[in-house]
């Protein structure tokens, strides 16, 4: 039954399966042969890193990143914090950075340039969806399952105050929710 | 005679004071006034719109080699001489008896070792903070001078890129940063090179919450830094102008945040069609306050970014 919050399905379970299959077909062509780490972002890529690397056919090892935020005061500028950092080196790997969704650039920016400095092989980027209508920062995207709307959407790892991120499909929020 | 030999611009510890005091005198009654953690970041902004103006400097002045780590394409030299040395060269120059210039001489040591333990936190220079140290016991001034032409030359130091917009407006990104650890919250004004120290004139909590995401995400902003002419009336008189809230150097791109408020959003979209149709090559992208405040909780963290409240 889909929640009262939830004002319509945007990709059904069937639909992202079927999509996340074409992108996996893809990445494992390209990475034929070759080790590849997919390195997610808590918490929200959990769920697609999941379903992707189940459907990768090239050997995959799993590494995940967690970042926040702090600052002295208010009124100072926060700054960047990893707050779980990789649990082993990626020096010398092929890399696959895995993201829920990318919209500003921001975060992306950010890991690339966290990761490109410890010398991995190759570093690329996945995402599940690709909000092109609130970018900000340009940023090289190479594999990516769907382009959304700018809407406020939930579902398959994504959430509004944590919630909706165990839901099989991707949805639209209700705006007086959170849209 | 090693700028005027390299035609560079001279910067010396008198002129560096100057200048700070110029630029910072309506937060500070003068250079002195500056707090001594602040004193690092405050020369290296002014040493950077120095280095978009000038290309070449070469600056003259205490701990200079621990400034030039925040400046990049920098020749670090230090020259050293023994006591004999700098008393007879303190008597040529004051005219000074051996008594009194050997008085003299150790004043100035030890208010030198001071200003540096205060700004910088070491009493003495260390040689590995230099790429050349020449001694002045074993050559004469244009022997130097001769030298240190030469190494700067053969290092390609001269043909190297001058300084660009992005590189500075990096530098000014890590001033703010220092200031604000000193308690400091700087902010641009009348141009993206120049510096100002004090409370940020944001017009709305919203435009704080994004400098702080920005900062947040390591990306370099100017706040307002510039006004786009729309409407003339007959005298030519600038009737309509729009300044975007945010510059992003590193992209080339402007930012205007608004409000998800209709009137607001009517009004914003027609100056910016008006200014995409003026000036083309201006690259230009609305960002709705309620867009800055979902990535803010995207880390949990509303609380330490500024004023934001939950969407």
């Amino acid at each position: 039954m889909t929640p009262p919050a939830i004002e319509r399905v945007l990709f059904t379970e069937e639909e992202v399966h079927r999509r996340i299959r074409e992108v996996a077909a893809e990445i494992s062509l390209h990475y034929a042969d070759r080790e590849l780490k997919l390195v997610g972002v808590l918490k929200g890529s959990v769920f697609f890193l999941t379903a992707l690397a189940r459907e990768l056919t090239v050997a995959v090892t799993v590494d995940f990143l967690g970042i926040s935020s702090f600052s002295p005061s208010k009124a100072a500028p926060g700054m960047v914090r990893i707050s779980k950092d990789l649990d082993e080196s990626i020096e010398g790997e092929h890399v696959l950075l895995v993201e829920d969704i990318i919209d500003t650039g921001f975060t992306t920016r950010y890991l690339l340039q966290h990761l490109s400095g410890r010398a991995p092989k190759s570093l690329a980027v996945c995402t599940l969806l690709d909000r092109t209508p609130r970018r900000i920062v340009q940023i090289p995207l190479d594999y990516r399952c769907f382009e959304i709307p700018d809407r406020f959407v939930v579902g398959f790892g994504l959430d509004y105050r944590q919630r909706y991120r165990n839901l099989k499909y991707v949805a639209v929020l209700n705006p007086e929710i959170g849209g | 005679m090693t700028a005027r030999r390299l035609e560079c611009e001279l910067v010396t510890e008198s002129k560096l004071e100057e200048m700070i005091a110029g630029q910072f005198s309506d937060q500070f009654h003068d250079s002195k006034s500056i707090p001594d953690q602040a004193w690092r970041p405050v020369a290296a902004s002014i040493l950077a719109s120095l280095g978009l103006d000038h290309h070449h400097l070469v600056v003259c002045c205490i701990g200079a080699e621990m400034l030039a780590r925040d400046l990049p394409s920098v020749f670090r030299f230090h020259v050293v001489a023994p006591e004999s040395i700098r008393l007879d060269n303190l008597i040529a120059d004051r005219q000074l008896s051996r008594g009194d210039a050997k008085t003299r001489l150790r004043k100035l040591a030890s208010a030198q070792a001071l200003i540096r333990k205060r700004r910088f936190g070491q009493k003495a220079s260390s040689a590995t903070g230099f790429d050349l140290v020449l001694n002045a016991q074993a050559m004469g001034m244009a022997e130097m001078v001769d030298v240190l032409v030469s190494a700067v030359r053969s290092q390609g130091r001269l043909e190297a890129a001058p300084l660009s917009a992005s590189a500075a407006a990096q530098v000014q990104f890590q001033v703010r940063l220092q200031l604000a650890r000193c308690g400091l919250a700087p902010y641009l004004v009348t141009s993206p090179d120049r510096i100002r120290v004090g409370r940020k004139p944001f017009g709305h909590p919203s435009e704080e919450v994004f400098a702080n995401l920005l900062d947040f995400y390591r990306i370099a902003w100017d706040y307002e830094p510039r006004s786009f002419p729309l409407q003339w009336d007959k005298d030519g008189k600038v009737s309509e102008a729009f300044t975007p809230d945010f510059y992003l150097p590193e992209f080339d791109l402007y930012v205007e945040l608004t409000t998800m408020k209709q009137a607001n959003v009517t009004k914003k979209n027609r100056k910016i069609r008006l200014l995409r149709a003026i000036y083309p090559h201006v690259n230009i992208q609305v960002f709705y306050q309620k867009d800055v405040q979902d990535l803010v909780m995207k880390y949990r963290s509303p609380e330490r970014l500024g004023t934001s409240k939950e969407p």
